[in-house]
């Protein structure tokens, strides 16, 4: 396959950056997006110039660190997936292909496509965590948990936190994230304690961060690589208006 | 235990100007005035009774010593909704200051949701000139008499139609966003309550714009 990939250069976090072209010849269709982009890269490289920035870790679609913006779509054009699992296969040959990095004010660009998504650190320190008490490990039939809820506490927790959700978002909303973080906790026992503040502080981190508002039109859902429910995002405005007009805390 | 800022501020304040209480008030308010479209509609179906039974209905809203105090209701319902609704889209507008060159959602977003802010504006231009026009406007010979002379004007039945086109794609999505920012969602009611949205959108764009279609094109001389 050879492509024309238009990307996003920036050399850092205060230049203006802008799309440079460059040609991806003989791409094999089995090699995921980011070899295709260590390809480029090594071209580049022999060539003497700087190497495309990008982000990525495990590159099989766990940890959340890779990113990118791939024809207008966080992830790429496929659903459910993160851009280390999208293979080049589902281009076609001769395709010019536009990438460019998150873009939110929260995400700082760091370098070409390369961003600062540590402002989700900082909404998890607020209130992502919960109490654990010293002594031994508690009797593990003693907390009932339904099926029903608990596999709900699990699609929320398989939120890996990449920021796709405020790449795609057209406000740059971090409600998904937030919501997802915010139910996985509120619908286990474990936790209960922090459940109030939790709901308060992590919004208010969020809000501090420079996050657009909500607009309830779903993107995020469409974009997620781990298909995170806006039903999430619902149950945190209900977690959030609980705990500022009910709770006595 | 109470600690931090959440304690030490006013619980009200702070969830007024949080952005999910923001979006809770245009919410809340869009929903009260969505009241006052059905109740506004029932009033000018009046129209298509008679002359007598629409200048009577006019007559009798107008003589109510409790009116002024609905209208300031109103009024404050409407600032409330556009006020938070700015404050929200300006917030969001600065939220992504560098914007994409190619930007294009997998799904989830939908025409009415796209033109939010278009079709809000267009509504609240058409609010200004709807009550220049008719509330404000000269009805000595009755209210029945302005609204016909009005709608006989095709560019003003057309503009009234136009904008009412708009408000039903405003509802069509702030229908079901104001279900989902309340906290109101669920696997079973959730998919009723979109349909519901669209129409409720879609009787009271036909409702409203049926009165200057029937008065203004069909039986104009």
């Amino acid at each position: 396959m050879n492509l024309t990939l238009k990307v996003w250069r920036q050399k850092g976090p205060n230049d203006a950056g802008k799309l440079v072209e460059y040609s991806a010849q003989g791409v094999s269709p089995d090699m995921s997006f980011l070899e295709m982009l260590d390809v480029v890269n090594e071209g580049l490289i022999k060539k003497g110039e700087d190497a495309i920035a990008f982000d990525s870790d495990c590159r099989e679609g766990i940890c959340g660190m890779c990113s990118l913006v791939i024809n207008g779509q966080p992830h790429g054009p496929e659903l459910g997936t993160a851009t280390c699992q999208l293979h080049m296969r589902t281009f076609s040959d001769g395709d010019t292909i536009v990438v460019e990095p998150f873009r939110a004010r929260a995400f700082p660009p760091v370098k070409d496509l390369a961003v600062d998504r540590s402002a989700f650190d900082r909404i998890m320190q607020a209130g992502g965590y919960v109490s654990v008490n010293t002594g031994n490990a508690p009797e593990a039939n003693a907390n009932l948990i339904s099926h029903h809820v608990a596999e709900k506490a699990m699609d929320a927790a398989a939120c890996i936190g990449c920021g796709a959700c405020v790449a795609a978002c057209p406000n740059a909303s971090a409600m998904l994230f937030v919501a997802a973080k915010v139910s996985q906790y509120a619908l286990l026992p474990q936790g209960q304690p922090e459940r109030t503040r939790r709901a308060l502080k992590m919004r208010e981190a969020m809000d501090d961060e420079g996050f657009g508002n909500c607009s309830n039109e779903y993107a995020c859902e469409a974009a997620c690589p781990k298909e995170i429910k806006v039903s999430n995002i619902a149950r945190f405005n209900r977690e959030h208006l609980k705990a500022s007009v009910c709770s006595e805390e | 235990m109470t600690e931090g800022k959440c304690a030490s501020k006013c619980r009200l304040t702070s969830f007024m100007t949080s952005s999910l209480g923001k979006k809770f008030t245009v919410g809340a308010a869009g929903f009260l005035l969505g009241g006052f479209l059905v109740v506004h509609l029932a009033g000018n179906l009046f129209l298509f009774v008679g002359e007598g039974a629409f200048n009577h209905y006019a007559e009798t809203l107008s003589n109510n010593p409790l009116l002024p105090a609905a209208e300031i209701a109103l009024a404050a319902l409407f600032l409330a909704h556009i006020v938070f609704a700015l404050k929200v889209r300006f917030e969001n507008a600065k939220a992504r200051p560098v914007a994409y060159e190619v930007y294009e959602a997998k799904g989830g977003r939908t025409i009415g949701s796209k033109s939010m802010a278009v079709s809000g504006v267009l509504v609240l231009a058409f609010l200004i000139i709807h009550l220049k026009t008719f509330r404000f406007g000269d009805d000595k010979d009755g209210l029945y008499k302005l609204v016909m002379e009005w709608f006989k004007n095709p560019f003003y039945s057309g503009f009234y139609v136009l904008a009412l086109a708009g408000l039903g794609l405003h509802l069509s999505h702030g229908f079901q966003s104001g279900f989902q920012t309340f906290g109101l969602n669920h696997p079973r009611y959730t998919p009723l309550i979109k349909k519901a949205g669209l129409v409720f959108a879609a009787l009271i764009f036909l409702g409203f714009a049926s009165m200057p279609i029937y008065f203004g094109f069909l039986r104009a001389p």
